[in-house]
């Protein structure tokens, strides 16, 4: 078999005339602070493909999302893998972040992570390193709003963290 | 009887009219500025018309376009993975140009190892690599692939100049062509095929290790002409790998000499039929081309699975001819499974026809060929009767690529064939935008390479419509508890969220494609569901079609710009646009309005403060007027809810008995209610406002503003609404049809909405 340049070639033509096929790697994660809820309240969107791909090489080669049947053992591994590649700093403390469930909306899978009993967010650091173990090209975006502050990063692997100070 | 209304209406405005007065005398004095209206016509946006392009959007008096005829022998080596061929170009120049040189397209070059493209893409050093991806990146060669041009002829022999630039080759011609003659000139060439899965490309081989088999899906095979035309001169921008194709039309001769156990398929007719298929193949082809509703199997896979035990080293040539066509593809191997349909289009019957491999089943046997066939019906009501013979879908994975009469489509089971809806839709909307290709930009010809969206946005429109017949023509297609095909592209709803997204990543539709963030939503989502709505909800599903498909047959067999569209659907159907294109077409602004204020207002005679003043301003009498008090005011009394204004008034009273007959008196409403709406616009588009207004006896009224309505003030603008009920709310957009990406400003009184955290935490722990 020929030897491909896969990450050469995967960059250069990373978009096709598909349909189907979304033509670049990234996420977003959406994090809201309710201060009345003292909840932190984090979105993550994330191609259903991408994941998948993800999934399958990392845990089971038999995943495959959205397909009607029970996933709870892949929530299992979608909570196993999220809290492992996010990292979130608050006050200059490492929170806990609860993992509450995913759903599916058209070709994204929408996780829903939550960090409770927050009184006040004074400083604000997250890593984000999600898919960044499949895909070089993967591009993580945060977007924040706290403390009626909004701000976006766009995080790569060579620059995984975003910073906020108030 | 609307009279009542409007006499009071218009003391009404009167007052809206002195406070705006009020307001400016207050202001510095201002800048002057240039015309930023959102209805400003698009004069400065579209050229000036032309003998070439007319204002009407059709094809000008001196409209011309070039001809390329190929005659082309193709030999494949199964082997190496390697396509040699020989072509000759017959080149006609029908412009009023003298041309010294023709540009010649090489676009496998964007595969060759000197390739500029993977130059364009940033990339980065992370702190960590799969082995992999470091080896192939890091230490391996790479793939060897590009033209190897052998020589470039005269018809006389002789060589001819030549010079490449990348993907680009300039021939030059023994002497300038004149307007009206012919050149013929020969390519003799050969590339090493890659492996379109692992390397990804549009084209190329997908390996099978179990067999030691490829499938070949062939494309951008050989040296292809560029287009010359008006606009663009000669459109020889270079191929950088994602912006696709502009091709000129012409006739193609093709001989493709293969292992003599493959079957193949392709652009064109197989004028050699008797001498390929075998006694059986031919038999199950005739049945085929009677059957209109279940596809026949030409070459099943009992034979395949058969076949493939043994490779044969010998070789069979096909061949094909293809008329009017701006392109030629083929695909073929000893793994593919054959099957074909009839279907009648108009008054004639074309074949529609797919090629798989045993692992594309049972999802391909069950759904490609009825799937193409349900396409040609609905793009033909869409646009204009499908003129060619056949289509075909070729199972290839990871793909999804169009070529004349060909395409290459995904979607496959896994190993047990078991599938998830995903994988079933995927298949089926994917087959259904490739063969919809056909008719844009294989047919109605658009520059690809200058506007993606041109022929993206268009197909990813009538592929939504497509898709919808389709779920009505096969419900059986359809899955459990569905009773629409769940299209993803196309509905409002689905795009507000790119729409609403951040600025930073977000071009407008007019940029050329290779520039474009976001490729899918900006060439394929957001113009295909901006002509969902401009059918749905702007023009009406009557307007909009006419034009549309005045637009495909205007320029069916030709190469229209962007301009020529938006020319005709405007030309055919007397609705004025320019806003529409403007905004959503040239800008990235998005649609947002909502209800800023509503308030409500009783009318009686006795006057009130502001009332008296204007009377006294203007020297009228106070007693014949009659007064607007605002609910809840200083002013307000309850006795007002009550009062029937044409009976206390007496000026009124005579106005009526002075103008109307019983008859007409009787028929008149005597509205009690008065409202004042303010609809504010955060967002940057105008559209028509479209509100539902609910009364408290539980009834509703639809009320549709034309966009117009915001062609004085952007920001905001009112309504006076009377009526003889109470409203109780009042709610823009309530259907989700205008793509309006804030829902929340869109009701009054205002409803405290949850959001998407709080209703997914709630539905959890429920």
């Amino acid at each position: 078999m020929k030897i491909i340049k896969t990450l050469l070639v995967l960059t250069v033509i990373i978009s096709f005339a598909f349909v189907c096929v979304h033509k670049y790697y990234v996420s977003i994660t959406k994090i809201e602070y309710v201060k009345e809820q003292k909840s932190v309240q984090i979105i993550t969107r994330i191609f259903i493909d991408d994941f998948e791909k993800l999934l399958k090489e990392r845990y089971d080669d038999k995943i495959i999302l959205a397909s009607n049947l029970d996933e709870t053992q892949i929530d299992n591994h979608i909570k196993k893998y999220l809290l492992s590649r996010l990292n979130i700093n608050i006050n200059g403390k490492e929170s806990v972040i609860k993992f509450i469930g995913k759903e599916y909306d058209g070709d994204v899978v929408q996780c829903y992570l939550e960090i409770e009993a927050v009184e006040n967010i004074k400083s604000f650091t997250i890593k984000n390193s999600v898919l960044y173990d499949m895909f070089t090209e993967q591009k993580n975006i945060v977007r924040t709003d706290i403390n009626s502050k909004h701000k976006s990063f766009i995080l790569i692997p060579e620059n995984d963290k975003g910073m906020l100070n108030f | 009887m609307n009279n009542i209304k409007y006499y009071v209406l218009s003391a009404f405005f009167v007052t809206v009219g002195v406070f705006a007065q009020q307001d400016q005398e207050k202001k510095e004095p201002q800048q002057g500025h240039t015309n930023q209206n959102k209805f400003k016509q698009l004069y400065d946006e579209f050229s000036t018309p032309n003998m070439y392009r007319a204002a009407s959007g059709a094809p000008g008096v001196a409209y011309y376009q070039q001809q390329a005829d190929y005659k082309m022998d193709l030999v494949l080596d199964d082997v190496n993975a390697k396509l040699s061929g020989f072509e000759t170009i017959t080149y006609t120049n029908n412009s009023p140009d003298v041309l010294k040189y023709l540009w010649v397209q090489l676009d496998q070059n964007v595969r060759a190892k000197n390739s500029q493209s993977p130059l364009i893409e940033g990339s980065g050093v992370g702190p960590v690599s799969q082995v992999s991806t470091y080896a192939n990146t890091y230490m391996a060669e790479g793939f060897d692939g590009g033209f190897n041009i052998e020589q470039v002829k005269g018809t006389n022999g002789k060589p001819l100049k030549h010079t490449i630039n990348r993907t680009m080759m300039r021939v030059e011609m023994p002497k300038p062509l004149a307007s009206g003659e012919k050149f013929s000139f020969s390519i003799k060439w050969w590339y090493n095929i890659n492996d379109h899965v692992n390397g990804r490309g549009r084209s190329g081989y997908e390996y099978f290790k179990e067999d030691d088999n490829r499938a070949y899906v062939i494309a951008q095979f050989y040296p292809r002409m560029a287009v010359y035309n008006d606009v663009e001169g000669w459109q020889n921008s270079q191929f950088w790998g994602r912006d696709e194709f502009a091709l000129p039309f012409g006739n193609f001769q093709v001989n493709i000499t293969v292992p003599e156990d493959h079957i193949l398929d392709g652009t064109g007719k197989l004028t050699n039929r008797k001498e390929v298929f075998s006694k059986d193949m031919m038999k199950r082809y005739e049945k085929a081309k009677k059957s209109y509703t279940e596809p026949v199997v030409i070459v099943t896979q009992d034979e395949v699975v058969e076949k493939i035990k043994t490779k044969s080293s010998k070789t069979k040539t096909w061949k094909l001819y293809a008329e009017n066509v701006r392109d030629f593809g083929f695909a073929t191997s000893r793994r593919y499974i054959w099957d074909m349909m009839a279907v009648k289009i108009g008054n004639k019957d074309v074949m529609a026809v797919s090629m798989y491999g045993k692992e594309g089943n049972p999802l391909w046997e069950d759904w490609s060929t009825k799937a193409v066939a349900s396409t040609l019906k609905s793009y033909s009501r869409m646009t204009f009767d499908y003129p060619y013979h056949k289509a075909i879908s070729v199972h290839a994975k990871q793909q999804g690529m169009e070529y004349p009469m060909i395409c290459w489509n995904y979607g496959r089971p896994d190993k047990e064939g078991n599938y998830s809806d995903r994988t079933k839709f995927g298949m089926m909307s994917v087959i259904i935008h490739e063969v919809g290709h056909n008719f844009f930009p294989m047919i109605v010809n658009s520059d690809e390479r200058q506007w993606t969206w041109m022929d993206e946005g268009l197909n990813t429109f009538v592929q939504y419509v497509a898709e919808q017949d389709f779920g009505k023509w096969y419900p059986a297609a359809l899955s459990e508890g569905q009773s629409s095909y769940p299209s993803r592209r196309g509905p409002a709803k689905n795009i507000t969220r790119y729409m609403g997204g951040d600025q930073d990543y977000i071009a407008p539709i007019m940029t050329k494609g290779l520039n474009t963030y976001q490729f899918g939503n900006n060439a394929y989502g957001k113009p295909g569901t901006a002509l969902n709505i401009l059918r749905e909800t702007v023009m009406g599903p009557e307007l909009f079609d006419y034009a549309f498909r005045e637009y495909s047959q205007r320029w069916m067999f030709k190469h229209p710009t962007p301009e020529d569209f938006f020319r005709t659907m405007e030309d055919a159907s007397a609705f004025d646009l320019d806003w529409y294109w403007r905004g959503w077409f040239y800008t990235t602004d998005y649609v947002d309005i909502g209800i800023k204020d509503v308030k409500k207002f009783y009318v009686t005679t006795k006057p009130n403060k502001a009332g008296s003043d204007i009377a006294k301003r203007y020297s009228l009498d106070e007693k014949e007027l009659v007064y607007f008090v605002e609910d809840g005011s200083d002013e307000y009394t309850a006795g007002m809810k009550s009062e029937s204004i044409s009976e206390k008034s007496t000026p009124l009273k005579e106005y009526l008995m002075d103008n109307f007959s019983a008859q007409e008196r009787a028929k008149m409403k005597e509205p009690k209610y008065f409202y004042s709406i303010t609809f504010n616009k955060p967002g940057g588009l105008v559209m028509p406002i479209i509100v539902e207004y609910t009364y408290a006896d539980g009834t509703n009224k639809m009320e549709t503003y034309p966009a117009q309505i915001w062609r004085l003030n952007d920001k905001e603008v009112s309504k006076a609404i009377s009526s003889d009920k109470e409203i109780v709310s009042i709610t823009v957009d309530p259907k989700l049809e205008t793509a309006d990406v804030d829902a929340s400003n869109n009701s009054w009184p205002k409803e405290v909405k949850q959001g998407d955290f709080d209703k997914f935490k709630n539905k959890v722990k429920n």
